[in-house]
């Protein structure tokens, strides 16, 4: 006998936001409408993370532009490859992981090789959910670097994330749009921050050393360097919002002046920001102090983002303890 | 929606069968000259693509970018012989291009791929990925509504991918009845027949389950399928697939029913092969 008890309409089924934040703004999905508003080609893509993904303004506005395909990333991405050839511009939604490891094959195919129109955005970037190891994109800059046209850009924080939804829009081909959402309501001073695609920004002067961040370790290399200044160390910090193309020449100007370099990233050491910059320098013929900051080639575990983050080096206190050990090693040597 | 008079839909079944019966010869030529290749897809399938690309498909020659155009996808994207051969006979390519099929530095590769240009909608042949592309296409299409439809070409052993069934899901949900998708059904894959590597069958009902329109029809009938396929244009509510069963190596008696994927072809079997096209020709003339 059938003892399912369980609503069988589906509007029946009251549908609550595992991911509800209360009185944090929706940054993401307003940019996005925003944009859409404004550009009729833009269609909302997801994949059973609309609320999760800040996309439910977005569908219940524009509902003939939007598209759940369900738990179904390769196809998803398939369709915005499709979708991206009749004219459209595809904004693909799901966390980083399952618009990386997952699709690859047909991220690669019908969106990098044909430099299709679409931007695909990732949520939960590296050790920001509790989720666990099948939740924590750990490798997915690394992915999305080595795919031809690809090009990968990380807002540093709330105040950026509009900027690079404009940016990815006015951007023509594909971009890997690594997003974190907005954690906390915006503060009284709210100011938002512009992003140029390809030009890394200067966040804080400094001759000593210089830090090439990303997402959240933007912030985090912002204390470290104002911890540091306390001590009378004057540490740069540029928020390289643009993994691909990266800013090469910031990159070799920046370790020249200062002859230290520190990358870091909410990432594996092996293949993001670090790696990009270490190629970059490699190839320029530049020899600096070198050290990656970044999860060290392991995987996490589900906890807290301060615990992770602390645990696996994503901190200030990292940070500061690896200048001052560069800071210490004569060149050429560790 | 008028169709543009430079550009008739053949309707003469006759007519269908030369085209298929040119675009053979084209095929065994092709791949004679590499020695091996996918000569028993192409065989096996081109009385499908004589009826998609001269009865079914709105498109024209002189203008490959027409944005009202069908959206063909060759999800199978090894069978390029006889796609080749299909634009040429077609003429939305030069027929002297297929001279450089397979050399090096030539847009025709032995996987079709964009680098031809537009009349390739999508690079596939990592196998499992066209029904994907081809229903964005039709999203796209019915959002704008657009007049075009979307036809993709499917292996029968692709059906073994995944993404295939998210695809069929997808479709069937969103009721997208401007997309239609032709199983080639020639029961061959690497390995051989499809059944000794995993069972397919029931083919139909699985499309049927995903609540698609199916069309099981003889994929070298010619009659059927062009009304198979004015069936599924008249469908208002769901995505068609059309499960066409093909003999693969069709035309050749000698090369019927022999499974080979990537088979080899001797001057002495292409000679032959090319002799007994031509006999029939003369039969059909």
């Amino acid at each position: 006998m059938n003892t399912v008890t369980a609503p069988n309409r589906a509007e029946d089924i009251k549908v609550g936001d595992f991911t509800s934040r209360g009185a944090v703004p929706r940054v993401y999905g307003d940019a996005l409408l925003e944009a859409a508003r404004a550009d009729a080609r833009i269609v909302c893509l997801s994949a059973d993370l609309t609320p999760a993904t800040e996309t439910d303004g977005f569908r219940d506005e524009l509902p003939a532009r939007f598209h759940n395909f369900g738990i179904a990333e390769a196809n998803m991405m398939g369709a915005a490859g499709g979708m991206a050839g009749c004219g459209e511009m595809p904004f693909v939604h799901t966390f980083c992981v399952f618009a990386t490891r997952r699709p690859f094959d047909q991220v690669a195919m019908q969106i990098a090789y044909p430099k299709a129109n679409v931007k695909i955005v990732g949520f939960l970037p590296g050790l920001t959910t509790l989720l666990g190891v099948s939740h924590q994109a750990i490798e997915d800059i690394a992915l999305m670097r080595a795919l031809p046209n690809m090009a990968i850009v990380e807002p540093s924080g709330t105040d950026q994330i509009r900027a690079a939804v404009r940016a990815a829009a006015a951007h023509d081909g594909p971009v890997y749009l690594r997003m974190q959402r907005a954690a906390a309501p915006l503060p009284a001073d709210f100011r938002e921050r512009g992003l140029v695609i390809g030009r890394g920004e200067v966040r804080r002067e400094g001759g000593d050393a210089v830090v090439f961040a990303c997402g959240a370790m933007v912030q985090i290399a912002l204390d470290a360097a104002a911890q540091l200044a306390a001590r009378g160390r004057q540490v740069s910090v540029v928020n390289m919002h643009t993994i691909k193309p990266l800013d090469a020449d910031m990159v070799v100007a920046r370790a020249l002046a200062t002859g230290v370099v520190v990358t870091a990233e909410n990432h594996s050491i092996i293949g993001g920001l670090g790696s990009a910059v270490a190629e970059t320098l490699a190839e320029a013929g530049v020899g600096a102090k070198f050290a990656r900051v970044g999860i060290r080639d392991t995987f996490a575990e589900g906890g807290s983002t301060p615990y992770l983050f602390e645990k696996y080096g994503l901190s200030a206190a990292n940070l500061v303890a690896t200048l001052d050990r560069l800071w210490g090693t004569p060149h050429g040597r560790r | 929606m008028k169709h543009d008079p430079f550009d008739p839909l053949e309707t003469d079944p006759e007519a269908l069968a030369r085209h298929a019966h040119a675009m053979r010869r084209n095929v065994v030529r092709m791949v004679g000259v590499l020695g091996q290749g996918y000569v028993q897809q192409g065989l096996g399938a081109a009385d499908l693509f004589a009826c998609l690309f001269f009865a079914e498909m709105r498109l024209r020659a002189a203008e490959a970018q027409w944005p009202d155009r069908d959206r063909f996808l060759l999800s199978t994207a090894h069978n390029s012989a006889l796609f080749h051969a299909a634009l040429a006979q077609r003429r939305l390519i030069d027929p002297a291009r297929l001279d450089t099929y397979c050399v090096d530095g030539s847009q025709l590769e032995v996987n079709v791929s964009q680098r031809l240009g537009p009349l390739v909608e999508a690079t596939c042949g990592s196998l499992g990925q066209g029904v994907s592309v081809g229903l964005g296409m039709a999203l796209a299409g019915r959002r704008r509504g657009a007049p075009y439809r979307v036809y993709v070409v499917l292996g029968d052993g692709e059906m073994q991918e995944g993404q295939v069934w998210e695809a069929a899901m997808a479709a069937g949900s969103m009721g997208v009845a401007n997309l239609c998708v032709i199983v080639d059904l020639n029961f061959m894959q690497v390995e051989g027949h499809t059944d000794r590597v995993l069972k397919q069958e029931p083919v139909a009902d699985k499309w049927a389950s995903f609540n698609w329109h199916v069309e099981s029809v003889d994929g070298h009938d010619i009659g059927a399928l062009c009304a198979a396929l004015a069936r599924a244009r008249a469908a208002t509510d769901k995505p068609t697939a059309i499960v066409a069963t093909t003999l693969v190596g069709k035309g050749v008696a000698f090369l019927e029913g022999q499974l080979g994927h990537n088979m080899k072809l001797s001057p002495q079997d292409t000679a032959a092969a090319l002799q007994a096209l031509d006999a029939q020709a003369e039969v059909m003339a």
